[in-house]
């Protein structure tokens, strides 16, 4: 490729029209199905009507899908100079949360800005991803060979991780460690290491056990007999499960649950809103949601795929796992494969921070995707 | 993806036959295309990479998979249906409605569902009661209007500020309060006004109906529905796991008419505490327990600590020359005393800085009765002497006077003493009139009780012993002595300082006791705590009555004394006289009052019974140097009084039959002290003991 060639095939040469024309519409029409399966969900858990959860829903969602359009039209070069920018932006907010936070559940992991309360552990995700994924973008397969080259990483990672457990919030944590795993992964990190790491937490998880909060001891223990204590934590996942039960292959039809009309389900807009449609709509309902957030998550690694960027495809990994964690967490947690974590569903539960968050991920991956084809000037960053 | 609109360029592995380059068929594109050693590794990584998405590919869809495979496991193969039970745990609750209550026994089944039990009097008068209420909350996050919210709620709820409650239901909060104790049908009609994010919690409200009728034996239970005070935290556990009343010993009739009684003194004398106590003798049975100031149990939140302080168990005072009652009760059943007995009333003690002498004392040698009617303390403190410290330490262990008072109250107090190595001479004899030693008055009574019913000591108890039921006691005095000590308290107030206590008919009888109370600068001479104890009918009691007031002040009316005397023992005699019918006790009247009276019969100097050789010598003289010395003298021995020496034990014979033994002689300088003498002119009032 001549020059000439790359500066006429550079896509910002080409303005915002035809940014916007490289945008996957089918992935934002996907988000938009997914959205508006939580507008369902939410108008049954107000129990009929569009006030309180259901009208706010798709008000916070439009706001979200034009900033996502608005992010995606960001250059991914860009972001990737802002990336270490971002991640000590995020450790800053989460060392200011353990200090001014608001505690909620026992635990200090809200910022209040204003009204608006969001948990900074979301955010730090997200930067989380683009600083690894600015740091592995140049590694060749040497480098990753190369442990001294794995240390800053490493303690990137293990920095947010060790303050969200001081908030503390064990759940979040272990996403964290898992997103930032997902990343070195695709880097390139040697399997013999994978298998090392993994040895060692299965070594290490009796000795964090030990050092849990009783809350967390708790959740752990019911997750494993939840029928001992069933209307204290344990109240949870049984009514969760006796939804999902209730609604069988077709389900009640839609506004006819018991369970969430009942109030017998304890945040059921919020983290419990997937046993509402499971109810309702059946087997077939939830594998039909199921198979969407299914599609999302293959768009995103589709998204990688094509990108010829590594930068790009770390990202792309990288905010692919983040969305996946929300939902696999979430899933399993409400049919009660692992303890209860306080992990909305995204964009179908009510919370306006955590569609933000999600939405400005699903932002950055599309940034990714409109910006495919771009090349990095390593020489220019260089000099 | 693969049909997203996409007008990207050709993959990069074919520029050329984009640009220009001839077509297909002219030089072979392997020839013309260079492939560079950057470019090679670069494709390696991207072929890595893509290695690396696909497994991660992969471990999504084995990690969905296992998702889809529980999902069905949950919804079809094992689907967990909902039990009845748990429904049932779910649905809400709304207790049954009643038109009206009736304060019955007979009612209290019928009174909805509480998670603690009532408390009844022993004749089934609600004493406290929960009833069933419900408390509402918000989660301000869910409301969308606040101050519509709060308009709607004010419909409901009269008292509401809505300002106030607009600015509550506008926070950041995820829960606020709206109301605290709400009835049912509040909460049923804030429920049909259908607000999003209010909510409901059951709770339920302690009531006493009696208000402050033994507000502080019953206590008050804490937000949390725990008992933290009284026979609610003493019985927490019970009233919460058994759902039967729990039914006291105190019969609200009586505990109604002591606390009259005593607000009535409390107004006259304006002490600063008053404490009223009625005991069935028998059993143990506390029937009132007043303690003033007291405060409206349904408003503990605005009770003031001296108000919540229960004296009759927790106050700890000197029980003064009530405790002679001990004192001659513990050296009559030891035998070394008797009624015929004088004892040195004339001669003031010294005892190192101390000097005891008698209040209005007859200055004159008196006989055993004229020791508690004239309330001696001189022959007290012979008497006590006479026991020896450590039988009189034994006794006052026996009798429960060195344990905390045994009683189901959290409060119960201990009393206060000198340690056995401080149990010298001094404090023998002033713990022998009372002082220098301080005890609940619950405590007190226990003690009166046992002296006058025949010996036989229980436990104090606010649980209502049922009929049939009783248990025996333990003897810790002969019946004896008990009848002895009968005759004497009868005198008190036949003849004696406890005459304001006399109820014609009932044969009172008692022991005034009045101490001064101590202060920064030791006792204070008339500031008083004037307690009385009596008993009812002395030929066979069955109650005992105790009054006492914390430093009253004297009116027009006592002549401004203030001692039990002129202050407590008219209350106590009220009370009897208002208690004693609603109790079943009739007063006796002509012929059966007179054999009564014979039957009590006891001459303020009684003679030695027929055979009875009346020149026993039955105790020991005092250490030489610890009687009779000047204050200002300087004891020379430590065993002067600091430690008391070894008492020899009493002689075995001396007893009311045995043959007299020879007199030892005086020892030096206690000459006269603490012997008793041969009186020539005994009066001929004799009357046999038994």
């Amino acid at each position: 490729m001549s020059l000439f060639e790359k500066r006429l095939l550079r896509p910002e040469a080409a303005g915002l029209g035809a940014k916007l024309w490289r945008v996957s519409w089918l992935y934002v029409l996907l988000l938009c199905l997914l959205a508006g399966v939580g507008y369902l969900a939410q108008y049954s858990a107000s129990g009929g009507s569009i006030s309180p959860y259901a009208g706010p829903h798709v008000l916070r969602f439009g706001f979200a899908l034009l900033l996502m359009l608005g992010v995606a039209m960001i250059d991914i070069r860009f972001i990737a100079r802002m990336a270490w920018l971002g991640y000590a932006m995020g450790l800053v907010l989460l060392a200011a949360v353990l200090k001014f936070g608001n505690v909620g559940n026992g635990a200090r992991r809200w910022l209040a800005l204003g009204s608006f309360q969001w948990q900074p552990s979301e955010m730090m995700k997200i930067v989380l991803v683009l600083a690894l994924a600015a740091w592995f973008r140049r590694a060749s397969w040497e480098r990753m060979g190369n442990p001294a080259f794995l240390v800053p990483p490493l303690l990137a990672v293990l920095l947010p991780v060790g303050l969200i457990l001081k908030e503390p919030n064990l759940g979040t944590a272990v996403i964290v460690a898992a997103i930032g795993g997902v990343v070195f992964l695709g880097a390139g990190l040697r399997w013999w290491k994978v298998a090392l790491l993994a040895g060692t937490l299965a070594v290490a998880a009796p000795i964090v056990y030990q050092h849990l909060h009783a809350y967390q001891k708790s959740r752990i223990m019911i997750f494993l007999h939840p029928s001992r204590d069933p209307l204290g934590a344990g109240y949870n996942i049984i009514q969760s499960k006796i939804a999902l039960g209730s609604g069988g292959v077709w389900g009640k039809g839609f506004l006819q649950g018991t369970q969430g009309q009942l109030n017998f389900l304890p945040e059921k807009q919020t983290d419990f809103i997937f046993t509402i449609l499971a109810e309702q709509f059946g087997l077939a309902g939830s594998y039909a949601v199921l198979g969407l957030l299914m599609l999302i998550t293959f768009a995103g690694l589709v998204v990688a795929l094509r990108c010829r960027h590594q930068f790009g495809r770390l990202v792309a990994l990288g905010l692919t796992m983040n969305f996946f964690c929300y939902v696999f967490v979430n899933l399993a947690m409400v049919m009660g494969l692992i303890p209860v974590g306080g992990v909305p569903l995204p964009l179908v539960s009510h919370g306006g921070s955590a569609m933000l968050m999600v939405m400005i991920g699903c932002g950055i991956l599309m940034s990714v995707h409109v910006h495919r084809d771009v090349e990095f000037d390593d020489a220019a960053e260089a000099a | 993806m693969s049909d997203l609109p996409d007008r990207a360029p050709p993959e990069p592995t074919a520029p050329a036959r984009r640009f220009g380059a001839p077509a297909a068929g002219g030089i072979p594109r392997m020839e013309t295309v260079r492939v560079t050693a950057p470019d090679l590794e670069r494709r390696a990584a991207i072929a890595r990479s893509h290695r690396r998405l696909t497994v991660g590919i992969i471990g999504f869809v084995v990690l969905y998979v296992a998702v889809a495979a529980k999902l069905t496991d949950a919804t079809i193969l094992q689907p967990m249906l909902p039990s009845k039970a748990l429904i049932a745990t779910n649905v809400p609750k709304l207790p049954p409605r009643q038109s009206a209550f009736a304060a019955t026994p007979a009612a209290l089944p019928m009174l909805g569902h509480t998670h603690r039990a009532p408390i009844i009097d022993r004749n089934g008068e609600i004493l406290a009661i929960s009833v069933p209420m419900a408390t509402a909350y918000a989660d301000p996050r869910q409301i969308a209007d606040p101050k519509h919210a709060a308009e709607k709620l004010a419909t409901v709820l009269p008292n509401l500020n809505v300002a106030a409650m607009t600015a509550r239901l506008s926070s950041n909060l995820q829960f606020v309060y709206v109301a605290r104790d709400i009835t049912p049908e509040q909460e049923i009609r804030i429920n049909d006004l259908g607000i999003p994010g209010v909510g409901f919690r059951e709770t339920e409200v302690r009531r006493y109906p009696l208000g402050r009728v033994a507000a502080q034996v019953l206590g008050n239970v804490d937000r949390a529905g725990h008992g933290d005070m009284g026979i609610e935290a003493y019985f927490d556990k019970r009233l919460l796991s058994d759902p039967r009343p729990l039914r006291l010993s105190l019969d609200v009739r009586v505990q109604a008419v002591v606390r009259d009684v005593l607000a009535h003194a409390f107004h006259e004398f304006k002490p600063i505490g008053a404490v009223g106590i009625v005991m069935n003798v028998d059993t143990g049975e506390v029937l009132a327990s007043v303690s003033l100031p007291d405060y409206n149990a349904n408003n503990f939140a605005n009770s003031t600590p001296a108000e919540r302080f229960n004296r009759a168990v927790q106050g700890a005072y000197e029980p003064g020359s009530i405790l002679k009652l001990e004192t001659l009760s513990m050296a009559l059943n030891k035998g070394i005393i008797h009624p015929w007995d004088e004892f040195d009333a004339i001669h003031p003690i010294h005892v190192g800085r101390f000097t005891i002498t008698d209040y209005e004392g007859k200055h004159r040698w008196l006989y055993l009765p004229e020791v508690l009617v004239y309330s001696s303390n001189l022959g007290a403190s012979h008497i006590a002497l006479a026991v020896g410290g450590t039988d009189q330490r034994a006794w006052l262990r026996r009798v429960g006077m060195f344990s905390r008072l045994g009683i189901q109250l959290p409060e119960a107090g201990s009393p206060m003493f000198q340690p056995a190595s401080q149990w010298g001479p001094a404090t023998v004899m002033t713990v022998g009139f009372g002082e220098g030693i301080t005890e609940p008055p619950m405590q007190i009574v226990r003690g009166a009780a046992t002296i006058v019913n025949g010996g036989l000591q229980h436990p104090a108890t606010l649980l209502a012993v049922p009929l049939g039921s009783e248990v025996p006691g333990t003897r810790v005095m002969k019946d004896s002595t008990s009848v002895v000590m009968r005759k004497m308290m009868r005198l008190v107030v036949a003849d004696g300082t406890g005459m304001a206590a006399n109820v014609p008919g009932y044969f009172v009888g008692g022991k005034t006791g009045t101490a001064e109370k101590i202060g920064a600068n030791g006792y204070h001479l008339h500031v008083n705590v004037s307690a009385f104890i009596c008993a009812f009918p002395m030929n066979a009691p069955k109650y005992a009555v105790y009054v006492m007031l914390d430093a009253p002040h004297g009116t027009k009316a006592t002549g401004y004394f203030s001692t039990a005397g002129e202050v407590s023992a008219p209350a106590a005699g009220e009370i009897i006289a208002r208690i004693a019918p609603m109790l079943g006790l009739l007063p006796a009247t002509g012929a059966e009052a007179q054999a009564i009276d014979a039957q009590l019969a006891m001459a303020l100097k009684p003679q030695p019974p027929p055979g009875v050789a009346p020149d026993v010598i039955p105790f020991q003289p005092m250490p030489p140097n610890a009687v009779g010395v000047a204050p200002a003298s300087v004891p020379t021995s430590p065993s002067a009084y600091g430690i008391a020496p070894p008492l020899p034990p009493p002689p075995p014979n001396a007893t009311a039959i045995a043959p007299p033994p020879p007199p030892p002689p005086p020892p030096p300088g206690a000459a006269g002290a603490g012997q008793r003498r041969a009186d020539a002119s005994r009066t001929a009032q004799t009357v046999a003991l038994r």
